[in-house]
């Protein structure tokens, strides 16, 4: 299983976030993992939900970055769907 | 060449890229595209506009006429308009719409990725559509009504615009309204270019409002039908033996 990434987004608010998500995903395999960084709040929930809408695979949410700065963005790893699921 | 998908257009369409079917690879092909419109009156202009900001690479605008009083009924064309060419006017109305559109006249001879027709004469848009499908290019075909009307989408290969068309109408002049019917008809264009998948063919008809849509079908002995391999090989002998003589 290889990955890509990782996209930062942190200074992207809706729907940006997941627009270029997307986009990285349809240049993806299927199977490959994308490791994308969101800011906290709704594009942290609202990706991830999309994501899986799409049909792709949340393998994790979790805060990013140091000690004391958790919980201002998120590290969120998506692997790719199948193309059938991923474009419907 | 085509563009990249940059940052901001990106921004530009964010929402479109989110539609069913075009995504990143879907834009790209709009991008790279080379559109005619055959007519640029009233009722085509909401048509023009909705292709210039859906992000097509180049509109050829093919309309040899000047802009009528009538035009100004429509989206694009201001009161000081009527009397000039209709392709200049319009390009003029469209070029403020977007930086990311060249928006040209139709080149004599210019090979578009795909063509939509707001014909003015049921004759020029059969003859348009011929032209298209002889091309091989991908096709919409659209006939205003009222406030309504039809359009009929031809993919290479999908039963022609004669085959697809509705054979009788009341004949009401296009009013303003069917403004709505083009926009659809552009819509239905760019999902030709986005998805070269496509195809069916299919016929949409808008009346008050409400839209119906039915896949076309072939009339029998149409010389839209493939040709059998041995056939089209004598087609293109008797074809290269018109161009020698």
């Amino acid at each position: 299983m290889t990955s890509a990434g990782p996209l930062d987004l942190r200074r992207y608010a809706c729907p940006i976030t997941w627009v270029k998500t997307r986009i990285a995903l349809e240049r993806l395999a299927v199977g490959q993992v994308l490791e994308v960084w969101l800011p906290a709040g709704e594009p942290a929930e609202s990706v991830p939900r999309s994501a899986a809408e799409d049909g792709h695979r949340v393998v994790a949410v979790e805060p990013l970055g140091r000690a004391g700065a958790a919980g201002d963005a998120y590290r969120v790893l998506v692997e790719k769907g199948t193309p059938a699921a991923a474009l419907a | 060449m085509t563009p990249e998908l940059t940052e901001d257009r990106i921004a530009r369409w964010a929402r479109q890229l989110l539609v069913p079917g075009f995504g990143a690879a879907g834009q790209e092909r709009l991008m790279a595209a080379r559109l005619r419109v055959v007519g640029a009156d009233a009722v085509a202009g909401a048509a023009l506009v909705y292709l210039v900001q859906a992000g097509v690479g180049t509109l050829w605008i093919d309309d040899p006429d000047v802009v009528a009083p009538a035009d100004l009924e429509g989206w694009l064309y201001p009161p000081g308009s009527v009397g000039q060419p209709r392709a200049q006017a319009a390009i003029e109305g469209l070029a403020p719409l977007s930086r990311f559109v060249s928006v040209a006249p139709y080149p004599m001879g210019g090979v578009p990725t795909a063509t939509l027709i707001c014909a003015s004469s049921t004759a020029q848009a059969v003859a348009s559509a011929e032209v298209a499908r002889r091309a091989g290019v991908p096709h919409v075909v659209m006939e205003a009504e009222g406030d309504g009307g039809t359009f009929v989408s031809v993919p290479v290969g999908a039963p022609c615009f004669s085959c697809g068309r509705v054979l009788a109408g009341t004949g009401r002049p296009p009013s303003p309204g069917a403004a709505a019917l083009a926009a659809l008809a552009a819509q239905e264009l760019l999902q030709l270019i986005a998805d070269a998948t496509q195809k069916d063919g299919r016929r949409v008809e808008l009346l008050r409002g409400i839209g119906s849509s039915r896949l076309t079908v072939r009339l029998p002995g149409c010389q839209c039908a493939p040709k059998p391999p041995r056939e089209v090989a004598q087609a293109d002998d008797d074809e290269a033996g018109d161009t020698v003589g």
